[in-house]
């Protein structure tokens, strides 16, 4: 296993980024509490006061670390739960080969909605992120969510693609476990399937391809 | 929270957040009074604490402001007990008063200070360390370099505190307090400390701070205990030094800077490669360890986060004793900047530079910069349907009245956004181009932002002076009113200022997590309480002109605002509208109502200048659009449309 891996958890306000980088957190020092000494844990979270509905990004370092922000140009993984914020932290975080995940629901800021500034097409990401030597995926999480029962599973849809990518040194058992620990009880089932839901997808999209 | 980690077995491990870990530290030191006021990166110990309250045996409650907090936590001590307070660094300026006289008089049951600075300022108005605050003091001071340093310390500072017979210092910063990190949690305490009051403690009325035999003589006690202090210094465990034999370059590296020193030393491939003092007791300077780190070195860099605080105190130390020793830091030969925040990235940099190694942090560094151009901001704005829209949008019309260059002072608080200048265009500098300038977006409208409580002193200068060009107004949330304003209004009062000052009740501390305080109705623990009527305070106060308006009803709250500054002397306009998250958080609307019938829009947009982020405009057709997805059917939009064109009735 690499010395440190780095992933960056975005998205905008309210969408339960935070949440997610916490669960992945959990579930990677869960699953390897047997070397605590050379496996740390650290997540750093960059958001603004009062900002409700503002954008949220939260970094995630697992392995021989101290620090808890991402460096520039250093994250093998970006989970994002919406596609401007996806692009907004590749452009800062996205390491050469890195991948980002994307949930491609779109929730465009103020600054679009008001017509002063246009929201990038999927295109615009798409070769944005190929120019700094990145992959992106796309997944329909916000679909995934309400078929798993209720679109506040976004974040969970988005964790399974990030967990079937191979990117996050942990176990599934460890992981569902941190899901069932900080979720709320009678949501459980439905964020295990939005899991399970979320995993398949990715594992769908990228046999195909 | 009932699961809550903080409550968690000791030997345990946890992912905690610098706060929670922070909060149980004081758990597992047997706390037994918790008092903050709530500024953020702080608020989530007091809020921690709160939730596990329940389970525990302390006190705990959110103070109208850190001076009573820190004055809780003081008087809770002198009779014996552990208290802790915490607050953002803006808040020890608040308790700055109590704060230096305390160490004079010193403490009885230990006494812990949490202050959560922020550098870069991500949450404030200014980056300021108060390490220094604590040197100042002249009371001990500990900086966690981590999660698990932010519990031990904690913790640890309770026994410091009664060995020295002093309040602890703690300084977190946002890095530390809203991170989160592997965390292994300690055994709690069980017994309490007694609690009992000794009225002639050693020296002669040592609580009286004023009382013989004086502050002279106490200040003396204060620096004959000093050396102890020092002498724990060189022995914390917090202290940690680490010889490399033959090294000519050192390291030190203080609080949360050692985390981004070790990770940077790694990147650039020097680990272990250099004689390393890492610093977690601050404040007095370990001087033994400082000796034995400096034998035979000739380079000396120092990294920490905000000002060259311990750089400063090695200077000192060293500058009798030590010939050509050459410090590297954040003064005089400057590696790293006295503001901003530190990083890996930075720290990298600053070692690979001045030790002469090949490092490129970033080979994709033009290209990121690029895209980073190029993609679109997500403005902060306030929320939709937030009732402090409605006091702007009433200010802005009652304005268009008063053509002079009127004042508005803000304050601090989700209002403090009306000072931001999303959205708006950037005025022209030059002073005659800047009269012509009208308020027209919601986000341009303050003028003058500080500090907690400072706009309507503001205010009062610049009436008492003679401005005249304009109306002189301040505003304030209701958190902030009590927190910081009620003198003022006294002053006002009695020295007859002409001004007119708009408290926007929203009826939470809204900004900072919502937490409740007097005009909330509920205690700290939620449990119901009287409101304080704010309206017959500020008649108590002499006050003579004063109002309620909704913040929803445009001409009336408009007419009441006219009527306001139409009156010589202070008059006050009591602005309520609950906060709209917490309204909707009880009650959320489904089926929102409100739209814009297209045919009669016609582009103008007075509702996008109302600055809802609920209403939307489409450049292409030149017609506004209501969000059904944030909208909250307020009703200010239709109230602003000059044409009808917004209807809050449903679509037929
Ligand atoms: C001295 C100080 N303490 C705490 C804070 C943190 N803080 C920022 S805004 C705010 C209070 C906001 O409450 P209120 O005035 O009611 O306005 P609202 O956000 O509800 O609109 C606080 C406590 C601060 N900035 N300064």
């Amino acid at each position: 296993m690499k010395q440190e891996i780095n992933i960056v958890v975005a998205g905008v306000g309210g969408q339960g980024s935070i949440l997610a980088s916490h669960i992945i957190a959990e579930a990677a020092m869960c699953s390897n509490d047997t070397r605590r000494e050379h496996f740390k844990v650290r997540v750093g979270e960059t958001f603004g006061a009062a900002m409700r509905g503002g954008a949220v990004a939260s970094h995630i370092r697992l392995g021989l670390v101290e620090s808890p922000l991402v460096g520039s140009g250093r994250a093998d993984l970006i989970v994002a739960m919406e596609p401007l914020e996806g692009l907004r932290n590749a452009a800062k975080y996205l390491a050469q080969d890195g991948l980002v995940l994307v949930n491609r629901a779109s929730i465009p800021p103020v600054d679009v909605k008001v017509g002063n500034f246009e929201y990038p097409t999927e295109d615009m990401i798409v070769q944005s992120i190929g120019n700094l030597g990145g992959k992106v995926v796309f997944i329909d999480a916000t679909n995934l969510a309400i078929k798993a029962g209720t679109a506040k599973t976004v974040s969970v849809v988005m964790i399974g693609a990030a967990y079937a990518s191979g990117l996050i040194p942990c176990t599934e058992e460890k992981i569902k476990q941190s899901i069932e620990n900080r979720v709320p009880a009678k949501f459980t089932k439905a964020n295990l399937d939005a899991f399970a839901l979320g995993a398949e997808e990715y594992r769908r999209i990228t046999n195909g391809s | 929270m009932s699961s809550q980690p903080v409550l968690a077995d000791g030997g345990t491990r946890h992912l905690l957040m610098g706060n929670e870990a922070i909060a149980r530290g004081a758990i597992e030191a047997g706390v037994q009074l918790v008092a903050a006021y709530p500024g953020t990166p702080s608020s989530e110990i007091c809020e921690v604490l709160i939730d596990a309250a329940p389970h525990c045996d302390y006190y705990v409650e959110w103070s109208t402001n850190e001076k009573i907090a820190f004055e809780m936590a003081a008087g809770a001590s002198l009779v014996g007990a552990r208290s802790i307070v915490a607050m953002k660094n803006a808040g020890l300026n608040v308790a700055m008063d109590t704060f230096m006289t305390l160490p004079y008089g010193g403490v009885k049951g230990g006494m812990v200070i949490v202050v959560a600075d922020d550098p870069a300022a991500h949450y404030s108005s200014t980056e300021q360390d108060t390490r220094f605050a604590a040197a100042y003091a002249e009371i001990p001071c500990l900086e966690p370099m981590d999660q698990q340093e932010a519990l031990e310390m904690t913790k640890a500072a309770f026994e410091i505190s009664e060995e020295m017979e002093l309040p602890v210092f703690l300084r977190s910063v946002s890095r530390i307090s809203h991170a989160s990190g592997d965390v292994l949690l300690g055994d709690l305490r069980e017994e309490r400390n007694q609690l009992g009051f000794n009225k002639h403690y050693k020296l002669p009325f040592r609580w009286n701070v004023y009382g013989p035999p004086g502050a002279l003589e106490k200040h003396k006690w204060l620096h004959s205990i000093l050396p102890k202090a020092k002498e724990l210094s060189n022995i914390s465990p917090f202290n940690k030094l680490n010889l490399v034999p033959n090294s000519k370059t050192a390291i030190v590296m203080a609080g949360i800077g050692a985390a981004y020193g070790i990770d940077a030393l790694r990147r650039i491939g020097l680990a272990d490669q250099f004689s390393t003092l890492k610093l977690g007791m601050v404040y007095p300077l370990a001087e033994k360890l400082v000796d034995e780190l400096l034998e035979g070195v000739d380079t000396l860099i120092v990294i920490e986060e905000g000002d060259p605080v311990v750089e400063n105190q090695i200077r000192a130390y060293v500058q009798s004793n030590t010939s050509g020793l050459t410090i590297y830091g954040k003064s005089i030969n400057k590696i790293l900047n006295p503001y901003g925040e530190l990083n890996a990235d930075v720290v990298s940099e600053a070692l690979a530079g001045l030790l002469g190694i090949e490092y490129c942090g970033d080979v994709m560094s033009d290209v990121r910069q690029s895209i980073i151009e190029t993609v679109t901001p997500r403005s902060s704005t306030l929320c939709a349907g937030c009732s402090h829209l409605g006091t702007y949008a009433a200010l802005k019309q009652v304005l268009k009245k008063y053509p002079g260059i009127n004042i508005i002072n803000g304050d601090i608080g989700c209002y403090e956004q009306g000072g931001y200048g999303v959205a708006g265009t950037t005025p022209s500098p030059n002073d005659d181009e800047s009269k012509k300038y009208p308020n027209i977006s919601t986000y341009e409208m303050l003028d003058t932002i500080h500090v907690m409580g400072s706009g309507i002193g503001l205010a009062q200068g610049q009436a008492h002076v003679g401005y005249s060009d304009g109306k002189i107004l301040a505003v304030a949330g209701d958190s902030t009113f009590i927190h910081a304003v009620l003198p003022s209004v006294v002053n006002c009062v009695y020295s007859e200022a002409d001004i007119t000052f708009l408290v926007l009740d929203n009826r939470w501390t809204c900004m900072t997590g919502h937490q409740p305080n007097p005009n909330t109705g509920l205690s700290s623990l939620g449990e119901p309480r009287e409101r304080l009527d704010l309206e017959k305070v500020v008649r108590a106060f002499g006050v003579n002109h004063v109002m309620k308006a909704n913040a929803y009803d445009l001409e009336c709250l408009s007419e009441t605002i006219h009527h306001a500054l139409e009156h010589k002397g202070i008059s006050i306009v009591i602005v309520e509208g609950e906060c709209m998250l917490q309204v909707q958080r009880r009650n959320r609307t489904v089926n929102v109502k409100t739209h814009v019938i297209q045919d009669k829009c016609i582009g103008c947009r007075a509702c996008v200048n109302l600055g809802c982020p609920a209403v939307t405009f489409d450049k292409v057709k030149r017609k506004a659009g209501i969000d059904p997805l944030t909208c909250t059917d307020c009703g200010l939009c239709s109230q602003i449309c000059p044409v009808n064109a917004i209807s809050k009735k449903g679509r037929d």
